[in-house]
This record gives C-alpha cells, structure tokens and sequence, in this order.
C-alpha cells in the first residue's frame, strides 16, 4: 500500500469514527442525559394508571333480604386524541347512547383525552355498541367499568337505608353512617397501550387489586316493615297527617325492628323527591310528647319512694291553679292513685308527683331516661331533643314538663324511654346494624347490646308497667289498643301541636301512643305518632283513639309473625269514652 | 501438487467451527427470544380476553341477580298479589297447631354490656 492509499484509509476510518461517535453521543445523551423527560412523555402517552372500583357492600335485613345492591353499568368515555373519524362516532354513539348529535361533537371538538360521554350505561347498550364501533374500526371511545345503587323495594325503609350521590358516597341513613365500611378500597394497576389505545398487557405494570366493601346487616325484619309500612299507610289514607312516625324496637337488646316515617319517598327515584320525604322524623323531628312523659314523672316518684302505686293524690276536681295558672284535666277527678294517674292521665296528678319529687330530681331522671342526648343509633342526623335545665324553668314549668309540654324529644327517644320501662329499668342504646360481614359472609363486626345504665329499679318498672297495663283496658285512656289474647301496657298523648312562632297551634295535635306486649314478657315496644291528623270530629283527635288502633293492628300482626302465643281468650275492650278537648290538656 | 498445496489458505476448521456454533447459538438466542417475546404477547392478549369473559360473565351474574332481587323483593311480590298472580291465604288461629310451648330459660333476655368490636 502506497502513501496516497494509506490516508485515504485513514481519512475514510476517522469519518467513520467521528460519525459512530457521533452516534454513540446522541445515544448517551438520548437514553441517560434525557432518560427522565423522554420516559415521562412516553409514559405520559402511552402508560396510564387504570382504576380498578371496589365494589359497595350490600344492605340486607336480619333475614338476609337484600336492601340496597348494585347492577353493573358502564361509564363511556372519549379519548381526543384517539379519536379516527369524528362524524362517523358522534353518529353512531349518538344513536347508541341516545345523546344529541350536537352535544357530543361539542364534547369531541375539545380533543381532550378524557372526557365523560355518559355515565351509567346499562351494558346491554355498551356491548352493543362496543361491538359496532369494532366493526366499523372507530377509535376512541372507551367503556369504564362501574356500578350504580338499586333498592329493590323501593320506598319501604328509606329513610333508614338512604341513598349515594352519584360518586357513590353515602349520603343518607346507613348508606351514610356506615361509609367507611360499605365503600370499600380501589384498586390500580401501571398499563401501557398501543397506538389504537389497546392495552399492551406484556408491559403491564404494578398493580393492586380492589377490596370489595364490607356488606351491612341491619336490624330490621322486612316482614315486620312491611307490617308496619301499611298500616302507616293506612292511617295516612284515613286521618291525613302532616307527618308520621312508627317505630317498634326489641326492649332487651335495643334492635330496631322497623322504622317508618311519612312522607316518604322513592329510593331510586331520589332525585324527584323534596327535602321534606327525605327526613328521618324518628331521630330528626323533635316533639311535644304529650301525656306518655307522665311515666317519667310516675317512674320518678315511684324510684324515689315518695309514692307507692297505692298512694292517692287529691287531683283538685280536673283545675288546679298552680303558679297563677289553671292546670286542667280532661275529666274532674278527686284522690286518684299513683296507678290511677297514668290509667285515667291526670296532667294534675302527674304535675303533683314531680312536685314531689323536685325540680332538680325530676331533671336528673328525664335525663337518666335519655332525653336531652343522643341515642348514638347508626343513622346520622340525630338530635339531642330539647331539654332545659332546672335553672331555665319557669315557674310553672314543673307542672307543665310532666304532662309532656316544654320540652322537645325525638320519636326516637320516647321509644327508648318505654323501652326501659319494659326492660325492667335498663336502658339499652338503641341499634339498627347487626353486624358487618365481608362479601363472602365472614363477620368482621357484630354489635352486641349495650346496657346504658338502670334508670329506675327493677320494682319501680313493674310498678309502672301494672299500670300501663291499666291503660289499655276498660278503664284506662287506650283500650281501642287492646289486642285479643295479650296483656299490652301503653300508654297515650294527645298535645296540642307547637306552633313555630310561639304558642299552640289550635285545634292541631299530635296524638301517639307507645307501649309494650306481650306485658309480661315484652317482645317488642311500639310507638305512634301522628301529627295534626284529620279526624271526622274533633272530640276523635286522640292518642287512645288514633294512635292506640293502629299500633292494635300492627300489635297483632307482629304477634302472628313472631309466633307469640296467646295466654288466654282476654275479650276486646269496650272503646273509650268520648271527652272534650280543652285548652293545654294533654292525654 | 505440492506448489498448488502451498498456496492454500490454511483454514483452522476447529475455528470455524467454533465460530459457526457460535453464530447458530446467537441467531438461536435471538430467535428464540423474538419467539418469546411473541409468545408473551399473544398470552398477554389471551389473559386481557379472558379477564374481560370473566369481567363479562360477572357482570351478566350482576344483571341475574339484581333482577331476581327486583322480582323477589317484598314490594314486587305485594305487587304481583295485588294484581292476582299469587293467591295467599291467611292462616287461622284455629288452623295452627302448637306442638310445644316455646321454652325460655332465664338468661335468655340476661343482657351483657360489651364493647363492639372494630374491623382491622
């Protein structure tokens, strides 16, 4: 090899070198100097972190009937910068989803990579049209897995159950208070998808599977809310009532067996109902309660042994002015017994015994009773009730608390309260979840009774259960209650409704009743309460003759499911006598 | 002969070999790992398959159940007894026989206080 061919040589070889390393620096430069921004942006294009939705636990009754369950559906997205033929899809996803051709181009023209076309989609439809838009080769319309809420029964228990906003959090009832074991855990998982937007599943990334939500087991037997659903129902057909509230409860464990209010509304058809349908008035709406307060003055006397059920109290022939004002009663009656004066509701009679008693003790057993506090049942929204303490009472107060004016309790409340009385003094937090299992049926959670504290002696409940006895009978103010072939202890109120600008509406009451049965073994505790209901005279407005039949009814049909056997053939009590309705008289 | 002999090429045909081996187990190597990496691919694409028959099937099991749900609740079996399609009678005190009396021992309504448990 010459001199001249050596160079060229040499020439040629340090092109190639200068050009190879050349290479090699863009390629150092490219895959370490801007291995971080070029990754981000391909990731960025092509990776993605996919959303894998838990599904939300279901509600069922005690018997495992279910309440609330989800149907899937889909939720149909558009990727902008996906999309192939514009027209084409806004035409065909248009016919599918049922959509104005106007308002998905508006949604595709702003080539964003996720817009939301339609939530909700049953996929019967997004099958469909999954299956054309791949016929067609169109691009860039995606399907999202997801579920929506349905309540198979509709109205029944809605305020108990309540309902999800449309990220599916709970925003009523149980759906609400128990969130945080309902909702359940997303889960995720790193894909990368080709040009077409089809997942790559070879470089498919981390992931992490969803945890299901935990499903609730109320309390609640569907068959006695059934019960209970009609006969509200009823009662709504004949007397009218602004509002409606039932509630039966189990006394030795607190369970909520079933809870109605009216008015009601259609759980899956939520969006249609008015703030008021959706209230839980067993919890929410607070009360006069009228004459079935005269227990906590009877209970305290008796617990605090200034009486004993015999001892007569001279009940100033039906007016007493006490205080500067006249205190009436319903009928006149002279000495009535302890007993007496929760069988014919003296208001006179009941404001003697707190008298007995003393402001600061009576306060002290209301409060023991639980008024004035909150229950702590699983629902939210729950108030305290209205209590004021002895230092903010008036004079009178003392005679007019007794009969169940000046104060403000929940349905809720006044449920729990006879409930005591039935559970020989103990009172047990009220409770509407059972328990908490996995999907799978493994118990994660179950809620035993809770015994608050022993309001009053056991001797002092029986005492007071004789005479609520006394009440659903021939003699007492509720015998329209009595059910064939069961002692039930009761008792009636009848108040003259609170008008919100101060004073009492006239001519309007609330009438309830609340008590027990089987008397000697209760099963369950009732309470009705009707406000402002229609009835055809004025004289019938009155817990012992509205609200006493219809817990009869509802007493009776619980007696037949739960199987309770009758003790004896006890005949139907006569009706009650008519009585005039005076001016703040409670019954 | 033996002029023609010297001019050969010597070949070391043991290298040859060696490198031919080590051709064929590159070419292998890289064969095989195309042939993996497809393999890998259409697996990967018959699990997506399979995840979405199964995320179908499960789906379609939803649909099953919430419709026996709607078709069994109470409200939907009132209806259907309203309408006449299901006849019920009610039973009679006279019609139900009582074998025994319902036993109650009396620690049956004895009630504990305890404190819930949590989830962990």
């Amino acid at each position: 090899m010459n001199w001249n061919s050596r160079v060229r040589c040499a020439l040629v070889s340090l092109a190639f070198t200068a050009l190879f390393s050349a290479f090699s620096f863009r390629l150092v430069y490219l895959q370490i100097v801007k291995h971080e921004e070029y990754a981000g942006l391909a990731a960025e294009k092509h990776g993605e972190r996919q959303i894998i939705r838990a599904e939300r636990g279901k509600i069922f009754d005690v018997n495992n009937e279910v309440l609330a369950h989800n149907v899937p559906v889909e939720t149909v997205v558009a990727d902008g910068t996906h999309l192939n033929d514009r027209a084409a899809i806004v035409d065909l996803v248009s016919a599918g989803l049922k959509m104005p051709r106007e308002e998905l181009a508006e949604k595709f023209a702003a080539d964003r990579r996720y817009v939301i076309i339609k939530r909700d989609v049953p996929t019967a439809v997004t099958e469909s049209l999954r299956v054309q838009l791949r016929a067609r080769n169109l691009r860039g319309i995606y399907f999202e897995h997801d579920a929506t809420r349905i309540y198979p029964n509709g109205s029944m228990l809605c305020h108990v159950i309540g309902f999800t906003d449309f990220e599916h959090r709970g925003i009523q009832g149980v759906e609400a208070s128990m969130e945080e074991y309902l909702r359940g855990q997303d889960g995720y998982r790193f894909i990368e998808h080709n040009r077409a937007g089809q997942e790559i599943v070879l470089y498919r990334g981390q992931e992490r599977a969803p945890r299901n939500g935990y499903d609730v087991h109320l309390t609640v037997d569907l068959h006695l809310q059934d019960i209970v659903e009609s006969e509200i129902d009823a009662a709504v057909r004949e007397y009218h009532p602004a509002k409606a509230t039932i509630i039966l409860m189990r006394p030795q464990t607190g369970e909520i067996l079933a809870m109605a209010n009216r008015p009601n509304f259609d759980l899956n058809q939520r969006s249609q109902a008015a703030p008021e349908q959706m209230k839980n008035r067993a919890i929410i709406d607070l009360m006069e309660p009228g004459s079935t307060f005269k227990i906590v003055a009877a209970a305290a006397a008796l617990n605090e042994r200034k009486v004993n059920p015999g001892t007569e109290i001279f009940c100033e022939h039906g007016l007493w002015n006490f205080g500067g004002t006249p205190l009436h009663d319903h009928r006149p009656f002279a000495d009535l017994s302890v007993k007496d004066i929760l069988i014919k509701s003296s208001n006179i009679g009941a404001a003697k015994l707190a008298l007995g008693v003393g402001e600061q003790k009576f306060y002290e057993y209301i409060r023991r009773f639980g008024f004035g506090e909150r229950s702590g049942i699983e629902l939210p929204g729950e108030i305290r009730g209205l209590i004021r303490s002895p230092q903010s009472w008036s004079k009178i107060s003392i005679t007019r608390i007794p009969m169940g004016q000046e104060i403000g309790v929940t349905p809720l409340q006044m449920t729990v309260a006879m409930a005591t009385i039935a559970n020989d003094g103990k009172l047990v937090a009220p409770r509407i979840v059972k328990s908490i299992t996995t999907p799978e049926g493994k118990t994660i959670s179950s809620f035993s009774p809770t015994i608050v504290r022993q309001v009053i002696s056991p001797q002092t409940a029986r005492q007071i259960g004789d005479a609520l006895r006394g009440v659903v009978s021939d003699r007492g103010t509720a015998a329209a209650a009595a059910i064939p072939g069961f002692t039930i202890a009761g008792k009636t109120g009848t108040a003259q409704r609170v008008d919100p600008k101060g004073g009492y509406e006239s001519g309007k009451y609330v009438v309830s009743f609340s008590g027990y049965l089987p008397a000697e073994h209760p099963e369950f505790v009732g309470f009705v309460v009707l406000d402002d209901a229609h009835t055809s005279k004025p004289e019938l407005n009155y817990g012992g003759l509205v609200a006493g039949p219809i817990f009869a009814r509802i007493g009776e049909k619980a007696a037949r499911y739960l199987d309770l056997q009758p003790k004896e053939e006890i005949r139907k009590a006569l009706p009650v006598e008519t009585v005039a309705i005076g001016k703040a008289v409670a019954r | 002969m033996n002029r023609s002999r010297r001019n050969w090429n010597a070949v070391d045909a043991a290298s040859l070999a060696r490198w031919i081996v080590l051709t064929a187990f590159l070419a292998l190597t890289g064969l095989s790992y195309v042939y993996l990496t497809l393999q890998l691919y259409h697996l990967g694409e018959r699990k997506k398959a399979l995840e979405n028959e199964i995320a179908s099937l499960r789906s379609q099991n939803d649909v099953v159940s919430a419709q026996i749900a709607a078709l069994t609740s109470r409200t939907a079996l009132q209806r259907r007894l309203k309408e006449g399609y299901l006849k019920m009678v009610p039973i009679t005190e006279r019609n139900i026989v009582r074998l025994t009396t319902p036993a109650r021992s009396a620690e049956e309504d004895l009630v504990q206080p305890v404190a819930n448990q949590t989830v962990h």
